[in-house]
């Protein structure tokens, strides 16, 4: 058997909060951070999203970044995340050394956006579009860092982004090419991607209520989360404290449409699967479920399908933290991973706000109530655009 | 192990030169209606998307018999540009606020792992998909990540390669299928493409 | 080519590229979803993107769409009846 893979630092910015500790306080309190848009301007005040409770300057002055200096919300957020993370795992003095895998998607678009509002032409913003892609978030997040990071990847596989860049992480250092990764996502609100999901009309103009008979859409959301990934060996090696270990997951293809999920969740089903042969352990081990849980009627009618393949009538607690923190789209992978990992320290459910009615076609009932639970293993998953679905399996690090 | 290499004038399939009359989008149209046919969806494609579409056909014909509807092939592809050709397009779509109309299929495309999945949506591929973006083209990089794929042990082969799209008419595409345990999979092969 | 199904052919031909289709492929009262013309979701957003943009039809409802998307009859009875412009 292979390595175990551990995980010694997390950090998370998002709607309910610019670290663990608040994010965990608003979890276990139920308070969602979804309300009206604040930061991004757009006309769209109609549709409530999970803004990050900081303006890029507030962020900047934390960072101590001068303003003078051009960072993408995208970039700063994960900034905050990844700090947060190395601090955790006693790595911030590491040089040249671990290798940063970043999930994006809208990346520096929001630089862009500000640009041409602020009266560029179309060519210009053209080319600074060109200048920000996704890629270069995760650059500019490295070189925040100066020499700690020797190497960049970023995975672009829409929504499931970050948890892929987990996996990758996971699997670099399985293969022996790296010995420490930081992994994760960060992506910030954009006019880009808010018009794009309301002409694909999957915004609901009430919080979102995953999992609901009359859920309508998705909340978009923000965010950033990394978690500082190692081998066993490598962590006891330099006394790092474990919080848990990866103990599985799976990256399979639902194949059925490019922005539609199969009614019996194919690709999730198959993902679910993998994680658990992986992991060797069996449906009845797994705890809970941080399920992808959009709020859209799609995603969460064939995700039940899919759960209910798989556990049939034994289905663990389920819920869907989208219900605080919005669907941070290319950053959700992380930021769930990062929510699962606090609710497995901290030994409780986090409940899935909004839901009251259950689906009349038999969808998953998630949890409603917080309560105090032991938690092995946690399952989590993250599926993407693309039919692109992952899912992760945590557990409790024992030697 | 098979590849192909479309670039906006040439398009080689294990080593051989295609013929080709046009250049650019149209050279891809070319081929579709030439060597491919009978994919309506292809003309609904953004150009990054049809360039990996056509790689991907070429490649896979020159696989006899044709696997398809299978969970043991994974698609891994990289590039450096992202989606950054159909964003442009996008962005026209929500330039101007009195011709305000946000498309839909344009912005589904603003996703550059799009054609993993049209990849796999055409083959019926369940296995793994990755789309991941590089600072440069890294042959190395690009054959670890590959190698490490197959720490999965469902995965039995993987359709990979670099498929880059900077503007409708700049591309370059390399697509290789690789086999477990294929010993000619290098970084120099990969370069030598 | 006066008539409105006739011009609302063609929009859709472009608006959702259908290189290989001809306006007279398409018939009046033939379904425009599943087999025939092979169109999934996405291609209803864009048509609904189409009515919005050419005559100012706004359509909130995703299921409005799959009624009025069922021919072109349909179709050209609900512009005629409903158009701004």
């Amino acid at each position: 058997m292979s390595e175990k893979i551990v995980i010694t630092g997390s950090g998370i910015v998002s709607a309910i909060g610019n670290n663990r500790q608040q994010c965990l306080e608003n979890l276990k309190n139920g308070f969602s951070g979804i309300s009206e848009v604040r930061y991004l301007p757009t006309v769209h005040h109609e549709f409530p999203v999970g803004e990050v409770k900081l303006s890029n300057s507030q962020m900047c002055d934390l960072l101590g970044i001068g303003h003078s200096q051009v960072y993408s919300r995208t970039t700063l957020m994960g900034i905050m995340a990844v700090k947060e993370a190395l601090a955790q795992a006693g790595a911030s003095d590491t040089q040249n050394y671990m290798t940063l895998i970043s999930g994006t998607t809208v990346g520096g678009m929001d630089v862009s956006e500000q640009l041409f509002s602020q009266g560029m032409s179309q060519d210009d913003c053209s080319n600074c579009i060109a200048t920000h892609t996704c890629g270069a978030s995760t650059n500019a997040i490295a070189a925040y860092f100066g020499d700690t990071f020797n190497s960049t990847i970023t995975p672009s596989t829409a929504c499931s982004s970050a948890l892929n860049a987990i996996i990758l992480g996971s699997d670099l250092i399985k293969a022996g090419l790296a010995q420490m990764v930081v992994a994760g996502g960060s992506e910030s609100l954009t006019l880009f991607h808010l018009n794009g999901f309301k002409s694909l009309m999957i915004l609901d103009t009430e919080p979102c209520k995953p999992f609901d008979e009359h859920r309508k859409g998705l909340n978009l959301g923000e965010g950033a989360a990394f978690v500082v990934l190692e081998s066993e060996t490598h962590a006891i090696s330099r006394n790092a404290h474990i919080l848990a270990n990866i103990s599985g997951y799976g990256n399979a293809c639902d194949a059925f449409h490019q922005t539609a999920s199969s009614p019996n969740g194919e690709g999730a089903f198959l993902a679910m699967s993998k994680a658990l042969s992986e992991a060797h352990i069996t449906t009845q081990d797994i705890d809970y479920i941080n399920a992808h849980g959009t709020g859209t009627p799609n995603n969460d009618q064939s995700e039940s399908a899919a759960i209910h393949r798989l556990f049939d009538d034994k289905v663990p607690p389920v819920s869907s933290t989208k219900s605080f923190t919005g669907h941070t789209t290319s950053a959700s992978g992380s930021i769930e991973t990062v929510i699962s990992l606090l609710a497995m320290q901290e030994q409780f459910l986090p409940v899935n706000l909004g839901w009251s009615t259950p689906m009349k076609d038999g969808g998953i009932i998630p949890i409603t109530e917080s309560r105090k639970a032991s938690l092995s293993n946690v399952m989590c998953n993250s599926f993407g655009f693309g039919g692109n679905d992952s899912s992760l399996i945590l557990s409790k690090y024992t030697k | 192990m098979n590849w192909v290499r479309v670039r906006k004038d040439s398009v080689v399939i294990n080593g051989n030169m295609l013929a080709t009359e046009s250049t650019g989008q149209a050279m891809l149209k070319e081929v579709y209606k030439k060597c491919i046919g009978d994919y309506p969806k292809f003309f609904k494609m953004d150009a990054l998307c049809r360039l990996g579409f056509v790689a991907s056909e070429l490649l896979l014909q020159q696989e006899s018999p044709r696997v398809v509807n299978t969970e043991h092939r994974a698609v891994i592809l990289f590039n450096r540009s992202s989606s950054l050709c159909d964003d442009r397009n996008y962005q026209e779509t929500i330039q101007d606020s009195d011709n305000f109309f946000p498309s839909p299929a344009v912005f589904v495309y603003t996703l550059p792992n799009i054609i993993t999945g049209e990849i796999s949506i055409r083959n019926k591929y369940y296995g793994e998909t990755l789309f991941a973006v590089l600072k440069q083209f890294d042959a190395r990089e690009i054959h670890d990540i590959v190698c490490e794929a197959f720490l999965d042990s469902m995965t039995l082969d993987v359709i990979t390669g670099w498929v880059d799209c900077e503007s409708d008419d700049d591309f370059e595409a390399c697509m290789l299928l690789v086999a477990r345990d294929e010993n000619n999979f290098t970084p120099e092969f990969i370069n030598e493409i | 080519m006066d008539n409105l199904q006739d011009i609302l052919k063609q929009q859709i031909i472009d608006a959702l590229n259908l290189e290989e289709i001809e306006i007279s492929d398409i018939e009046n009262d033939a379904p425009l979803f599943g087999e025939g013309l092979g169109l999934d979701s996405i291609d209803a957003l864009e048509l609904i993107v189409l009515l919005e943009r050419n005559y100012g039809i706004k359509i909130k409802d995703p299921a409005v769409g799959k009624e009025i998307f069922k021919s072109v009859n349909v179709l050209a009875d609900y512009v005629s009846k409903n158009r701004t412009k």
